[in-house]
Formats: C-alpha cells, sequence, structure tokens
C-alpha cells in the first residue's frame, strides 16, 4: 500500500547489509567456489567475520586488496594477480567476482579485463563471472539474486553454443532465495522431491552451510551444487523462484532458453505451503504425500493451541524485504497486530503489499514499534528488543545469539509450527517474567 | 627479562610515528587475510563508550561492522550504536558533505555525546570529501569536539588503523581538558580494550596495590579522561605495537615515560606491575606491589596444581590477531604447555626476540598464510590444541582440533593472575571435551567400512 521513510539524515542501527555479502552467501551453495571480491581487504574481512559469526562455518572468500595508489592507476594489476594465484594454488571450479562501491565509484572497468582474462588464458571448464555490487544500492537480498542472475548467465552463454537443448520434465530447478535458512532449503527440496522430481536447488546452502564433518582443509567452499549439476539444470523442465528477488533470474532462465517458471512469493506459513504443495501436486499428478497432510494437522492444531497466547499480541519485525513479506503473510494467520514492518530498501514486492512498510533501520523499529510485545529481527535488535521492553525473536541474517539458528526451519507446515511455537514460547517467558516483576515490587 | 625502556626506534614497524617509506607490507591481492586500516581505526576508538562513532560512507563498512567487538562497558553504551550517513548514488555524484553535516547535527541533538568521532571510508576519501573541514565547522557550531579520523580501508592494514587512531587522539583529544583536582594520577593503560572485561581484572589488581588509573585508552573509556591523558605519571602498552607510536609521542610532548608490558601469565602481570611503581618513581608503591604480587602468585600456583597436572606437556599452535605472541607464550609456559608453532605474521622483531626468548629451538615460525599454513603445522607438529582467533575457530572445528579464542570477539577474559587460572580452565575443558572422541570414531556401520573423505 505505502512504503514510507522516516526522515532523519544519518542511518541509526542500520539493518542494511552490503550487497557485496549476498553474492559471498549464493557462491557458498556452489561447490568448490571462491568469491572474489574486488575492494580493499576489509570488503572481504568484514562479511567473512560476518558469516563465520551467523554459520558457525568457515566461509570461503578472497580479495584483491586494493590500496590508495591502486586504485588510482590500475586496480585490475591486483585482480588479475589474485586471479593468478587463486586459479593456480586452488583450481576452483567456480570464481565469482564481486564489484565494490569502491571499484564501482573509481570506474574500474573489470568486466572487459576478465574477459580478455579469459580469452587469453583460454580458460575453459569453470565457470568466472562478474557481478556489479556496490553498496549504495540494494541490500543483501538484491546482492544474492543478482549474483544468482549473472551465474545463470554465464552457464547459458556456455553452454549456449551446444544447440538444442532435450528438456527433462521430471528436473525442476529450485532458486532459494537469500532470507531463506540451509534447513529452509532442504526441507523445500524434500517437498518437491516426495512429488517425485529431481530437484536441482541454485545455489544451494544446504549441503554447504548446514555442518558437516568432511575434513582436509581447502580455502574453497565444501559443499553446494556442483558445477556439472548446475549446468545440467538448464535441461529442468520447469523452476520454481521462492521469494520476489527470485523471479528476475528466473525470468532469465525463461527468456534465454524457454524454461517455465513459478514464483512463489514465499513458504511460510499455513497458506503459503498450501499453495506450494497444491501447484506441486496439479504438476505433478501426485498425492500430497500423507507426512504433509499430517503435518498440516499438526501445524492447524498447535495453532489452534497458540492462538490464546497470540490474542491482543503486537508485533514489530525488522527484515530483509522478501523474509518480510514472507513473515508479514505468517503474522497475518495468527492474529497478532503488526505494529511496525521494516524493511531495508523498496522492492516492488514490497511497494505491492497490502500494509504499510518503512524503509528504513533498527532505530525506526524502536520507535514505530514502540509498545510491540514480539520483536522480530536479526541479532542487531536485542539492545532496541531490550529497552521497548518486547521479547525478542532473532530471525534474518545475522543471528549470532543463539546456537543453531541456521538450522531453523521457517518453510512448509513444520517451519510455521516451529515459529509459531517459538514465538509463543517467546511471549509465554516474557508474561511470565513481567508476572513474577510484579510479585516482587508488591 | 626484557630491557627496561627500549631506546631504539624499530623504524619497521607501523607503530613509529614516522614511518619509512612502506611502514606494513603490502597485502598479497588473492592471499589476503585480515581486515583494513578503517577497521583497525574503529578498534582503537570504540571502546569510548560514551562518544558516538559515525561512518561517513555507503552502508556496508558500518552496516557489516557495528556490534562485532567483545569490548565491554560499565555503563554508557552509545558507542555500540551504529551510526552511518549511508550514501546513496546521488550522494556520491553531488558530494556527501551536506550530508555528514546534517548526521552530525541530527546525533548531537538526539544523544548529546561528550564528542563525535567520524571514520572516512574508502569511497568518501576517493571522492574527496573535506571531513577535516567539516568535522572542525561543526565543533564550532554545536560545541563539542568533533573528530575526524582519516584511516579509510585502502590506506593499507587493520594496524596502520590502529596507529591512524592513534594520530586522531593525539592531535584532537589528549591535552584538551584537565582532571578534576582531587583526581590521584598514576598510568595510561594505552591498547587495553576491554575485551571480555579484562581491563576490569587488571584495574582492580592496580587498585589494591595502589596505583591509579588515569585514562583507559581505550577499554571501556569516557571521552574526558582521554582528554587529561597528558597528566599520567607513566604509559603502559598493554600488548600494542600499533600504540607505541602515541606513546613516544607522549613521551616527547609531556615527558611521559612509557613501558611495553602485558597481563597474560602471572610472570608478564608481575613485571608490569613493578614496572608501573618502578616509574612512578614511588618506594612505598614497590613495596605494596611486592607484597601483593608475592601474595596473588602465591595463591594462583596453589589453585592452578590440579590443571597444570593436566596440561603439563601438551603442545600447542599458537595464532594470534591483535594480541602478542610473546605474552600469551609466557602465560602457556607457566600452565606447562609446550607452544610448537607460532605466528608471526603480525610481529615486530622486537617481538620475533622476544618470541625467541621464550621458545625452543624446534618452535616453527608461521610468519603467514592463513589456515591451512597453520593446520599444516598442527599435524606435523602433533600438537593438541590451536590457540587462534575466531576467524580461525570453525576451521578448526572442521579437522577435530581443540581450540581457544584468543582474539577480539572471545568471551573469556585472560588477563593477570584470575585470567590465568581461567585459561587454564578453558585449556582443560577444552581437551577433556568427549566430542573429540565421538566425532572421530565412525557410525557402528561404518566401522568396517573406511569413512568418506579421509
Amino acid at each position: 500500500m505505502t512504503v514510507n521513510r522516516r526522515k532523519k539524515p544519518a542511518s541509526v542501527n542500520p539493518m542494511k547489509i552490503g550487497q557485496s555479502l549476498g553474492a559471498v552467501l549464493a557462491l557458498q551453495g556452489c561447490y568448490r567456489a571462491m568469491p572474489l571480491i574486488h575492494g580493499s581487504q576489509g570488503c572481504s574481512a568484514f562479511p567473512k567475520a560476518l558469516l563465520t559469526r551467523h554459520f558457525r562455518e568457515p566461509i570461503a572468500v578472497q580479495t584483491s586488496a586494493l590500496q590508495e595508489m591502486d586504485v588510482i592507476f590500475d586496480a585490475n594489476r591486483n585482480l588479475e594477480e589474485a586471479l593468478n594465484l587463486v586459479l593456480s594454488k586452488h583450481r576452483p571450479d567456480i570464481i565469482g567476482i564481486i564489484g565494490t562501491e569502491l571499484t564501482d565509484v573509481a570506474g574500474v572497468d573489470y568486466q572487459n579485463m576478465l574477459k580478455t582474462y579469459k580469452r587469453e588464458r583460454n580458460m575453459r571448464g569453470g565457470l568466472a563471472f562478474s557481478v556489479v555490487l556496490p553498496d549504495f544500492r540494494g541490500s543483501l537480498e538484491s546482492g544474492f539474486s543478482s549474483t544468482v542472475e549473472s551465474m545463470i548467465d554465464e552457464m547459458i552463454q556456455q553452454v549456449g553454443h551446444r544447440g538444442q537443448r532435450s528438456m527433462n520434465t521430471r528436473q525442476i530447478t529450485l532458486l532459494p532465495g537469500s532470507f531463506l535458512t540451509p534447513a529452509d532449503v532442504m526441507e523445500l527440496k524434500e517437498i518437491i522431491s516426495s512429488f517425485g522430481f529431481e530437484v536441482i536447488a541454485l545455489p544451494d546452502i544446504s549441503t554447504s552451510l548446514s555442518g558437516h564433518l568432511l575434513t582436509g582443509f581447502s580455502p574453497l567452499t565444501r559443499g553446494g551444487v556442483p558445477l556439472d549439476s548446475m549446468l545440467q539444470s538448464l535441461q529442468s523442465g520447469l523452476t520454481i523462484a521462492v521469494g520476489g528477488s527470485m523471479e528476475r533470474p528466473a525470468r532469465r532462465l525463461h527468456n534465454a532458453i524457454g524454461t517455465p517458471y513459478k514464483v512463489f512469493e514465499g513458504a511460510m506459513g499455513l497458506k503459503a505451503t498450501d499453495e506450494l504443495l497444491h501447484f506441486l501436486h496439479q504438476i505433478s499428478g501426485e498425492p500430497v504425500p500423507l507426512r504433509y497432510c499430517w503435518q498440516r494437522e499438526n501445524l492447524l492444531d498447535s495453532m489452534l493451541d497458540a492462538h490464546f497466547q497470540f490474542a491482543g499480541m503486537s508485533v514489530v519485525a525488522a527484515l530483509e524485504p522478501d523474509h518480510l513479506h514472507s513473515v508479514s503473510g505468517w503474522l497475518e494467520e495468527l492474529g497478532v497486530e503488526q505494529k511496525a514492518l521494516i524493511t531495508s530498501f523498496e522492492t516492488p514486492l514490497i511497494a505491492g503489499m497490502e500494509r504499510e512498510v518503512w524503509v528504513g533501520d533498527l532505530d525506526d523499529a524502536e520507535v514505530l514499534g514502540k509498545g510491540a510485545d514480539l520483536w522480530i529481527s536479526n541479532s542487531h535488535g536485542i539492545a532496541g528488543a531490550k529497552r521497548t521492553g518486547a521479547a525478542f525473536m532473532p530471525a534474518g541474517f545475522p543471528v549470532w545469539n543463539e546456537l543453531g539458528a541456521y538450522m531453523s526451519v521457517s518453510a512448509g507446515y513444520r517451519g510455521a509450527m516451529e515459529w509459531s511455537n517459538k514465538a509463543g514460547n517467546l511471549l509465554m517467558q516474557r508474561e511470565a517474567g513481567s508476572r513474577e516483576s510484579s510479585v516482587r515490587h508488591r | 627479562m626484557d630491557p627496561l625502556r627500549q631506546d631504539e626506534f624499530d623504524s619497521q614497524a607501523c607503530g613509529s610515528m614516522a614511518p619509512k617509506a612502506k611502514p606494513c607490507p603490502r597485502p598479497k591481492p588473492g592471499e589476503a587475510a585480515g581486515g583494513c586500516s578503517f577497521d583497525g581505526a574503529q578498534i582503537t576508538l570504540l571502546p569510548i563508550m560514551d562518544a558516538a562513532h559515525l561512518v561517513h560512507g555507503p552502508i556496508a563498512c558500518a552496516g557489516n561492522s557495528w556490534e562485532s567487538r567483545g569490548t565491554l562497558s560499565s555503563g554508557p553504551s552509545l558507542s555500540q550504536y551504529g551510526f552511518a550517513t549511508d550514501l546513496t548514488d546521488s550522494d556520491i555524484i553531488f558530494g556527501g558533505e551536506k550530508k555528514l553535516k546534517d548526521s552530525i547535527d541530527y546525533i548531537a541533538g538526539r544523544f548529546a555525546p561528550p564528542a563525535i568521532f567520524v571514520y572516512s571510508t574508502c569511497v568518501t576519501a576517493l571522492i574527496g570529501e573535506d571531513m577535516d573541514a567539516v568535522c572542525k565547522e561543526a565543533a564550532d557550531r554545536i560545541g563539542i569536539p568533533v573528530i575526524p579520523v582519516n584511516s579509510p580501508g585502502f590506506v593499507g592494514s587493520k594496524n596502520l588503523g590502529n596507529r591512524l587512531a592513534g594520530d586522531a587522539l593525539l592531535q584532537y583529544v589528549i591535552g584538551t581538558g584537565e582532571p578534576e583536582p582531587e583526581t590521584d594520577l598514576g598510568v595510561n593503560l594505552i591498547g587495553e580494550y576491554n575485551i571480555a572485561g579484562e581491563m576490569w581484572d587488571i584495574e582492580k589488581l592496580m587498585n589494591s596495590a595502589g596505583i591509579a588509573v588515569t585514562s583507559r585508552i581505550t577499554g571501556d573509556a569516557r571521552y574526558k579522561e582521554i582528554t587529561w591523558a597528558h597528566r599520567a605519571r607513566v604509559n603502559m602498552v598493554v600488548c600494542s605495537r600499533a600504540l607505541l607510536g602515541l606513546a613516544r609521542e607522549m613521551e616527547s610532548r609531556y615527558g611521559i615515560p612509557y613501558f611495553e608490558g602485558s597481563f597474560y601469565g602471572a610472570k608478564e602481570t608481575t613485571y608490569s606491575l613493578r614496572q608501573m611503581a618502578y616509574l612512578m618513581n614511588d618506594r612505598e608503591m614497590e613495596r605494596r606491589v611486592d607484597r601483593l604480587t608475592e601474595r596473588e602468585e602465591a595463591r594462583l600456583s596453589q589453585e592452578l596444581r590440579p590443571y597444570r597436572k593436566l596440561l603439563r606437556g601438551k603442545r600447542a599452535v599458537l595464532y594470534t590477531g591483535g594480541v602478542k605472541s610473546w605474552s600469551v607464550i609466557s602465560a602457556l609456559k607457566e600452565l606447562g604447555v609446550q607452544v610448537v608453532g607460532v605466528g608471526t605474521n603480525k610481529s615486530t622483531e622486537d617481538d620475533v626476540r622476544r618470541i625467541a626468548d621464550r621458545v625452543g629451538d624446534d618452535t616453527e615460525y608461521i610468519p603467514e598464510g592463513g589456515a591451512s599454513r597453520i593446520i599444516k603445522t598442527v599435524r606435523e607438529r602433533k600438537a593438541d590444541i590451536m590457540i587462534a582467533g575466531g576467524r580461525n575457530m570453525y576451521v578448526a572445528m572442521k579437522e577435530q582440533i581443540p581450540f581457544i579464542d584468543i582474539n577480539q570477539e572471545r568471551h573469556k577474559a585472560y588477563a593477570g593472575y584470575e585470567g590465568l587460572l581461567r585459561l587454564a580452565k578453558e585449556l582443560t575443558y577444552s581437551l577433556a571435551n568427549p566430542i573429540w572422541k565421538l566425532a572421530a570414531s565412525p557410525a557402528p556401520w561404518d566401522k568396517e567400512a573406511p569413512p568418506y573423505d579421509r
């Protein structure tokens, strides 16, 4: 309905995270990949530290380590040096060169440089692409989806000359949005494959950031979708995109090679899951597996149990656009008041929402969400939630105050149930806490 | 024991006030690790807890970095707020100075901090924003200090950023205020950032020996106390190469003697306390320190006994980030832990000399090379435990190597006598955890076949 901005010159307690972090995240979902950030050292050190803190996993990323004089004279010399080193030492299957605000403002043309580099070294077999992601535009979400788009572009170019494509109608390409946890991606893969489809998730963080025990250190990513599967995905009979931001990569596939696509704006809550399962049921002709019928009943029953807890409660949520849209839909089903919805930047999905949304930061959440009972945001929101007296529910990125946050499920009936129980429990604990203190003060 | 004072300048150090042509090695593209100068400047100044810290640039520099340090506050928390001018496309085309000015006014009006630190970033430095002028103009207008910190990420390493932050303190803060008349003057602690509350342990020790802390630069500091740092009688540089320059300059400007010390390990702690009393030139204080350190060391060795038994002969690989290797080596040695590999990537020649004094001949030096190099050393030297920064923590976990976090993200305080006991406990818990056995043994159905990927 309306997208608003509070008038203030500075960002206070930002929730926005640079686009390049989204790119690094996307590349973690590809096997033997190396994201290479074209910028100064900090441009890669900060995302690396933050991603490590959230996922509690080693994160593959490198930098071209630009210094002042490099930027002024020849930034691409650094990039070339970095490429030489990474290629000769680690032999990655996939390299994603991520341009930053620094290279953007300095006007560095690394896309052409990459083309020449690839031609001169006769680079074949791997996937090397670049993507421009200055952080004065967009946020994590847009960085993630732009990277997937560039990756798809490069894949199409590489196989483009191989002529007629044979379509496999039993294979589906899943484009999961940046707000989905590794466990969510796993859940979606399971749901789709339970209807008899082969699923290739692009990217697939469920097999790289979900915790594995592979030994033998490598600076490259240790899991995710392998390159041959990625290329094979071009034969899929259908693309399923989850999250509004993933529509563009899906459309890219459609425009280039004609793969039909279906976008699910979210996968959270009863209605969203119903929609997904109904669709899969229709296209496969298979019955909905019994376990999901059970899960649906479990969810409805737990929502019945919890509705006493949610009655009269209000929520403030500050999340990336797609995530906010998803969570807002789920909150609707719980019947709570949505006091304030805050997001990092404006997208078509957000602009089309029936509710009032604010583009802003966690300080805005504090001001606009004053008096809310529950606060949903990344871990940066803890202090704000405390100041406003709301129960704090960590979600989005980064979450560091909770073990296993990256393994929590929000997708499917199971995810909705997990979230409803979690939110209900937090409200219950808060109530118990306030009761205790009122006794003490009597 | 180290020489009391170091007269010769180590001109190679990032910390020297007058660096030679190349103060820090150029980071290697494709193989670089660690933060940038902007990061370094923040590390040094963020622990000034009551000040506002405003990042002038696009969002990610602030958005990705705020609330990432384990530095604790005993009161004010304004420094934990993330402030950014959040420049957009058009700000970059038309200039962000107006936005910066408005942001400073906004923060001053709404939060009334004692001072505002303004950090430049790569982009604002590149487009030539005149931050110094904006800050000066703003300070005159709103009547509080507005301090420009010119340390954009692309000027170099994190260490250089620490030094540039020190320069900003020298230029704009130190010497601009006077302590209240009844203040007991003593020692400035330089380069101690109160990670996990270590500062508090140190301050408690100093107070029980009757030594006052004049200014904390900057762990759990208040802006005001740094303005009168020039009135201190002694400067102690705690484990920081980069801020040596600050101590040197304060010596030449204000005649304050300084020494480099550490609080890791009982020996180093005792040495540091003694050195303070000695440089204060106070016989009575020296006697008090002797009594205190004797008592504390005796108590500590009693309490350490059970842990020493378990830790004797254990082998460790040490790869610290900001903390100096030599001081941690001392602490480990006291616990009977042998250091078989040590990172020297951030050490000066002096540091390396100090390391050499403390380790055996068969200790491997790791000059650079990140995670894979450290793991290799752990394997080759058959180390039992890895002690490093958070960046390498999950690499160690994947390799199932017991690990202790020694860097700025850690949650445990290891300084002072109490800290050594805590370190002994942590080492023991880590080594004795059942997970190492459980993770190493395959599932029952895999026992016949070799497990995957080994």
